[in-house]
């Protein structure tokens, strides 16, 4: 028997799903006792490299209130050839072609290691990608010229047959016309002025390019038809020559910019009309808006800012004084961009390069409803901008791109289970079924989502609710089931359906508590608590969220921790749990919910990564990564906590957004001495590459890129390190406890210690 | 009734009779004219004359000797601002004596400093005063602002209908041909804005690899989609615009676009031009029916509806207001129509009219169909690209005191009692001003009249040209009928009546001008003794053809009381007896006939070292027409060639290279050029015909059986019709009403 450990670590590289809970409590009553809801956290395209190639359509229970898919956990009568459906009982014939079925002779489809199964819907027409470039003209040249290189290079990595367009913005909006020769040519829009995707339509003088292309099932049938081009979306390979000259052409914004002004900015405008191009040219295909940001939107709809330069834009201080102008005007402009570029299968993604905030805040919606990506530097012409814009056209092993677009994921449950909501890129389809439940958890009240734009690191934080009374049996077979049915274009144009089949098992919480506790998974519970706690401050208020992070620890230490009643000392966790107070104390401390030292754009920029990223990325965030090298012995992983810094050690921290290393004071000394230059210090020098290759290693593959800072002690750029750190010696503690080694950090928070030795007494208080 | 009344010479105009010097010197008629050459002492005098008092100017006419000078000092009375002129008198050395209001000046002393012999002399022997048309090249205190560079904004239609005519290319072709004459100094700025139901504007900045264009479908509100390049330096940006005027037809070939954004175009052309001033010029083929200043088709909602003068007004002051706007900021529009169809040249217009723009109008454009109207407009076109222009101008007119202006005629707008505002004063564009007497004209024995045009060249230089005309004052009524300019009037009398058909109706208008006619012939009359009286129409030799060219008017298009024209031939024939200068305008009422089956080597005359043959003139009476003759009929804008159904197969062979009559193609738009004197001389003779004027025109050839022959016999204004009287009849008519 595997360990539970091992257990999860399969389930996850099979099935890309993580449950907080690996054994379910039969009951409602036990279920919300639980404190951490049941779910999962499911990665929908997650890398499979072994995925067989299937080129049929999936099999169907025929009851049409259920329409789940054949799958290994299905009962088989090979002699009657029939299936047994696992979610409603349905017993369904199988269709014609599977004659041939029998106990050797099996379809991938119900080989238990195929619980996640890949289907490519061979009838559907391709649709090659469509990439739309909004582009800001307000820059400064340099960067202006960097951001061109960079989508001058990006042509070259698309498929030749993708469609391309390209907004440019500034005080106006132009929608350029590609591939005319002779006279190039544009329409020109008013930055201040909203327009419909209907006068968009007439304006530009295109027709409606097909009839909008329903949700299709599996079953639906299959329309022919080609993929229309218009003047304003061409195939890269008939104008990626003359696309190349308009970027190289293109100029600043020309409209002065007086002094004390900032430049007049139509971001609003323009992407209202890029996603009102594409809503009425190529609804329901594959498509991304790539949105090149390099300052606030000043005029227009979607103004974020005014453009007096006295006028500074909002601050975290503003906005809970009620203090903004423009933010709640913005964020409907741009809530409502991205629910219709939702609707319409459209990705939606921001690039925001600037020193200043550029209303990101504001514009978060837009990409968080589609899917699509949100990148914070201070400059394109960094490699930040420039490696993370190229990662974007990243492919896999076969060669092709790895996103995908236009998905729609469907959740069946098995009767004693309904689901309550998702958290993550996407927004709800709205269908009623029955499996949804009535308790909602981030976006409810549906069993389908779209996620317009995906990578195979894309998850969503999925909640259920066991409905099973607590008087009712354990149910038939003592698993549940849930099946994740998930359909995209995959970039190649094709149609897919991917099938991810899980069961686990039930057990009696009042009876075998044990069991449940046993099936614990700590990181996937810490991950999904902070979607949760993120999705309220986003929706709530801050410091509420706080207080109910608290609450809800509290009571899983009450209710799974052992300890004599008032007595703090006697306090136990299992080791599925010990690490999640951790967790909590570094949530509870980081960007994602303590404010004040960011931005408002910063915070939505963390916030929407947070929703993003698989569980591996997601645990970074919450609690870094710490790795010391030293002459001691190899590189190890260190506590995050102020006593690993060490004069004669090398940190490296990875925060997922920051890779920082820092050079321990004495090491920085020798390195500063320039040992590292002396043949017969040449392990030094070792010494001090391993962690720049580590951390090379990591700014290969990380998206976005993140900030790469070198520091030593005392740096002044070391705060980056120290600020996340466990306070454990701070200058109101470190005389009392007279400890020579470490560094003192200069902060007020409580230390991981102090934060326990509350926990604990407040956990085997009788009074709570 | 004479037989003769216009001489084979044609009509000449009469001149003031001064004394010697100052008959030698006075402004020559073609620019400065009067209807009075003896100008009644009082109003009593003027009223018992019935004739009206007007003066004629076509200030910037090309002339082939200009005096210009350039001095520190420009000679002008110190209090009603006069300059200097032939007709004012000289104290004595030092001092001169203002004709307009008398005061006497001093007179500055570089004046009379005479740089080749460095003396003092005779202040006579100034230009100033050996001349009545003289230009100054102003200095700054002439200037509001530093002279403006010339600037050139082209608004050309390019919807559905546009494309259709072919316009575009032919438009396209003879601007690149004339790219280099465009009068402008290295300064001169270009611009081109294109527009159907959208507007297109051209980026045509120096280092781009090809003209940008840019689309702004908004029509409301409308903005310029770039702060600068659409108006570039044409010597910087040659390049550019030359590639633009060579992807220009083919960027809207196959448009199917039917809207037209008149209005909106000139709002942003407006836009474009409002900083620096300059010349707007517009292409338009139908009428705007979108966005601001869309138009409705008033023609089809009411039958005869040329007759009815409230379509032959403006339906709207949108483009008055605009032009105004225009106005002020020194921004000229001048319109060529091409529409086939209703397009209320009436309504569109006012843009030119007060911003002192030109119109012209092409009926029936087609540059396949209508060979001969695409001629004229590419002509027409050529010398308007080419012809001098004058930028921020005004035009003020002074006259003697004791003589004021009234009303004014022409495309401006009135500044001022005396000053007329011209942000483009062109050299074929005349004015009409008729004056009244206020006081007793004692003072003086003349009366003058002085045009001072202020204007920026295109070659960026302020200059003032100056005409004075003085006209000797008399207190005999016989003086008045004797100095009489016949044409001066006629041409007055257009204008009033152009006036009256919109103010009033078209019926008073008629009536006004036949009314005229009696009157000034009652008026005469009634001071000869009657025992002179013949019992005939008395009629003085210097108002001879007032009655024809009266009844010549009546029968045009502008006055016909006809339902078959349409509302925009009348309109712009309004707007051509408002602006055309004399001659011109008299011709297209009483067209020039010329019978050119005899042209002959014995009488020519020599121009450009060719052998011009001469024909005579012949009244416009079918009597006069031989079938066996041909003949050159010169209506100003339209020229026939009218072949007689019995002319010889002779000329038939050598002049259109075919064997008789009867093979003489229909719609023939050219002679072809054959090596035989009679085809030589002919064409000799029409080429002449047509370089005599500035513009260009269509030229039809047309067999005495053509369907088309309408064309021709409409101008035989002195036969009768079913609907009109014969200039026998008409004299009858003009008799009854005159009282014993
Ligand atoms: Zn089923
Ligand atoms: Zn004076």
């Amino acid at each position: 028997m595997a360990t539970y450990q091992e257990f999860i670590q399969q389930n996850e590289d099979r099935d890309g799903v993580r449950f907080s809970w690996n054994v379910w409590p039969s009951s409602r009553l036990e279920a919300t006792r639980m404190v951490v809801p049941l779910g999962c956290l499911f990665t929908p395209l997650k890398e499979r490299a072994d995925l067989p190639p299937i080129q049929y359509d999936p099999v169907l229970c025929t009851r049409p209130t259920c329409r789940a898919i054949l799958n290994p956990f299905c009962q088989i009568d090979y002699r009657a050839k029939m299936w047994a459906c696992n979610f409603c009982y349905q017993r369904n014939p199988f269709p014609p072609q599977y004659t041939a079925i029998s106990e050797q002779h099996q379809p991938a489809e119900i080989i238990p290691q195929f619980s996640t199964l890949e289907y490519t819907i061979t009838r559907a027409t391709c649709h090659p990608p469509i990439y739309l470039i909004v582009l800001d003209t307000c820059m400064e040249e340099e960067d202006l010229q960097a951001v061109k290189e960079s989508l001058q290079m990006s042509l070259s990595l698309l498929p030749p047959n993708a469609l391309i367009g390209l907004i440019t913005f500034g005080k106006m909006v132009q929608v350029h016309e590609l591939g005319s020769e002779g006279v190039s040519k544009s329409y020109v829009f008013r930055g201040t002025k909203d327009l419909t995707a209907k006068q968009i339509q007439e304006m530009l003088g295109i027709g409606r390019g097909q009839a909008p292309q329903q949700q299709r099932g599996p079953q639906a049938p299959q329309q022919q038809f080609q993929l229309p081009s218009n003047r304003f979306l061409q195939p890269v390979h008939k104008c990626d020559m003359s696309l190349t000259d308009l970027l190289g052409e293109l100029q600043r914004d020309p409209w002065p910019v007086a002094q004390g002004k900032r430049p007049l900015r139509s971001a609003g405008a323009a992407l209202s009309i890029a996603v009102g191009l594409l809503e009425c040219t190529f609804p329901n295909t594959g498509a991304r808006i790539m949105t090149f940001l390099g300052g606030p939107c000043t005029q227009g709809p979607g103004m974020v800012v005014g453009d007096e330069l006295k006028h500074p834009i909002r601050s975290h201080h503003d906005i809970e004084k009620d203090n903004c102008k423009y933010m709640k005007k913005g964020m409907k402009h741009y809530e409502a961009l991205g629910h219709r570029a939702a609707n319409n299968g459209h990705v939606l993604d921001i690039y925001s390069c600037a020193l200043d905030q550029t209303g990101l805040h504001e514009m978060k919606f837009c990409p968080k409803y589609t899917g699509g990506h949100m990148v914070m530097g201070d400059s394109f012409n960094t490699s930040l901008f420039k490696q993370t814009f190229q990662r974007v056209f990243s492919k896999d092993q076969k060669g092709e791109f790895k996103m995908a677009f236009g998905a729609t994921l469907e959740v069946k449950t098995s009767r004693e289970l309904k689901v309550s909501g998702a958290i993550g890129p996407c927004v709800s389809l709205g269908v009623k079924g029955q499996s949804v439940s009535d308790t909602e958890i981030g976006l409810g009240g549906t069993c389908q989502w779209k996620m317009c734009g995906l990578y195979p690191n894309t998850s969503l934080g999925i909640f259920f609710e066991v409905v099973n009374q607590h008087n009712a049996p354990i149910p038939q077979g003592g698993r549940g089931y849930l099946q994740f049915i998930t359909q995209y274009q995959h970039s190649s144009g094709q149609r897919r359906v991917r099938v991810t089949t899980v069961a686990r098992n039930w057990a009696d919480a009042s009876s075998n508590i044990q069991h449940i506790a046993a099936g614990f998974d700590q990181e996937a519970g810490a991950v999904l608590m902070s979607r949760i706690a993120v999705y309220r401050a986003e929706t709530d208020d801050g410091p509420d969220v706080l207080r109910w992070l608290d609450r809800m620890l509290i009571r899983l230490c009450q209710k799974f921790g052992e300890y004599h009643k008032d007595d703090p000392n006697s306090f136990r966790f299992s080791e599925n749990f010990s690490l999640y107070p951790q967790f909590m104390f570094h949530l509870r401390r980081s960007q994602f919910l303590q404010v004040f030292n960011n931005s408002p754009d910063e915070t939505s920029y963390y916030r929407h990564m947070l929703n993003i990223e698989d569980l591996t990325q997601s645990l970074i965030m919450i609690q870094p990564i710490l790795y010391a090298y030293s002459f001691t012995g190899p590189p190890e992983p260190v506590l995050l906590d102020t006593n690993s810094l060490q004069p004669d050690r090398i940190l490296l921290m990875d925060t997922f957004f920051h890779i920082v290393i820092y050079h321990g004071e004495t090491i920085d000394q020798w390195k500063k001495a320039g040992y590292a230059d002396l043949p017969e210090y040449e392990n030094f020098k070792q010494l001090l590459q391993a962690p720049v290759d580590d951390a090379q290693e990591i700014l290969q593959t990380r998206f976005p890129m993140p900030r790469y800072i070198v520091t030593e002690h005392d740096g002044s750029q070391s705060r980056f390190l120290l600020s996340k750190v466990n306070p454990s010696q701070t200058h109101n503690n470190m005389y009392g406890f007279g400890q020579d080694a470490g560094a003192a950090v200069l902060t007020d928070d409580v230390s991981l210690q102090v934060f326990m030795e509350h926990l604990k007494k407040l956990a085997v208080s009788s009074s709570s | 009734q004479e037989k003769k009344l216009i001489s084979p010479e044609g009509v000449e105009a009469p001149k003031p009779s001064l004394y010697h010097d100052h008959k030698r010197v006075n402004c020559n008629p073609e620019v400065f004219r009067c209807t009075l050459n003896a100008i009644p002492q009082n109003s009593s005098l003027l009223n018992k004359a019935r004739l009206p008092l007007g003066i004629l100017i076509h200030p910037f006419k090309d002339l082939s000797q200009l005096p210009v000078i350039q001095s520190s000092v420009i000679v002008r009375c110190r209090s009603c601002r006069t300059y200097i002129n032939p007709f004012v008198t000289f104290v004595d050395q030092r001092r001169w004596k203002c004709n307009l209001c008398f005061r006497v000046n001093e007179l500055p002393d570089e004046f009379s400093f005479d740089p080749v012999t460095k003396t003092y002399g005779d202040p006579q022997r100034r230009p100033e005063i050996k001349s009545a048309t003289i230009e100054f090249i102003a200095p700054s205190e002439y200037m509001l602002r530093p002279p403006q560079p010339a600037v050139y904004l082209f608004v050309l239609d390019v919807s559905f209908n546009a494309i259709e005519t072919g316009y575009l290319r032919l438009f396209s072709q003879t601007l690149l041909e004339e790219l280099e004459r465009l009068p402008g100094d290295a300064r001169m700025q270009i611009g081109f804005l294109c527009f159907d139901r959208s507007l297109y504007f051209f980026n045509l900045s120096e280092g781009l690899s090809q003209p940008q264009m840019m689309v702004v479908p908004d029509l409301e509100d409308v903005f310029l989609p770039t702060p600068d390049s659409l108006l570039v330096n044409l010597h910087e940006c040659r390049e550019m615009v030359v590639e633009l005027l060579n992807q220009l037809p083919g960027l809207f070939e196959g448009n199917h676009e039917t809207g037209n954004a008149l209005g909106s175009a000139l709002q942003a052309a407006y836009k474009l031009m409002h900083s620096t001033g300059g010349r707007i010029t517009v292409m338009q083929t139908i009428l705007p029916t979108v966005g601001p200043g869309a138009l409705e088709n008033r023609e089809a909602s009411s039958q005869a509806a040329s007759l009815n003068s409230s379509n032959l007004g403006p339906a709207s002051d949108f483009y008055k207001k605009l032009a105004l706007d225009c106005s002020a900021q020194q921004v000229a529009v001048d319109l060529f129509l091409l529409n086939g169809q209703y397009a209320d040249i009436a309504t569109v217009a006012c843009i030119s009219k007060y911003s002192a723009g030109s119109v012209q109008y092409y009926p029936s454009f087609h540059t396949v169909r209508n060979p001969a109207m695409s001629d004229k407009f590419e002509s027409d076109l050529r010398r308007y690209l080419t012809r001098k222009v004058g930028f921020e101008a005004v035009m003020r007119i002074r006259c003697t005191r004791g003589v004021s202006i009234h009303t004014f005629h022409g495309n401006f707008f009135v500044r001022s009692t005396d000053l007329l505002s011209l942000p483009n004063v062109n050299p074929d564009a005349g004015f009409g001003m008729q004056m009244s007497i206020e006081e007793n004209l004692t003072e003086s024995s003349n009366v003058c009249f002085q045009a001072a045009l202020l204007y920026t060249s295109s070659k960026g230089e302020r200059r003032i040209r100056v005409h004075s005309l003085a006209v000797p004052i008399t207190n005999q009524l016989s003086d008045v009928f004797a100095g009489a300019d016949q044409q001066a009037i006629a041409s007055l009398l257009a204008k009033m009546a152009a006036d009256r058909t919109v103010s009033s109706s078209l019926e008073d208008a008629r009536d006004a001008m036949m009314n005229a006619c009696q009157d000034m012939m009652n008026a005469y009359a009634t001071q000869i003794p009657a025992s002179q009286r013949a019992g005939a129409l008395m009629v003085p030799y210097t108002l001879r053809l007032v009655p024809l060219f009266v009844l010549a008017m009546l029968k045009s298009t502008a006055f016909r009381l006809s339902p078959s024209i349409k509302v925009d031939e009348r309109v712009f024939a309004h707007l051509l007896a408002k602006t055309l200068p004399t001659s011109y305008l008299l011709q297209t009422y009483y067209p020039h006939l010329y019978p050119v089956h005899n042209l002959n080597d014995e009488n020519v005359i020599e121009r450009n070292n060719e052998k011009v043959p001469k024909a005579p003139r012949l009244q416009l009476s079918s009597a006069n027409i031989d079938r066996h003759g041909v003949y050159v009929m010169d209506q100003g804008e339209n020229m026939f060639l009218m072949v007689g159904g019995a002319v010889s197969d002779v000329f038939c062979q050598e002049v259109f290279d075919m064997p008789n009559f009867m093979s003489i193609p229909e719609g023939m738009a050219d002679l072809p050029e054959l090596e035989n004197p009679t085809s030589e001389r002919l064409r000799c003779f029409i080429s002449h015909l047509m370089d005599s004027r500035p513009g260009g025109v269509t030229f039809l050839v047309l067999r005495e059986d053509s369907k088309l022959r309408n064309r021709f016999f409409q101008y035989m204004v002195e036969d009768r019709t079913e609907s009109s009287m014969s200039y026998y009849e008409f004299l009858q008519f003009v008799q009854q009403k005159i009282k014993g």
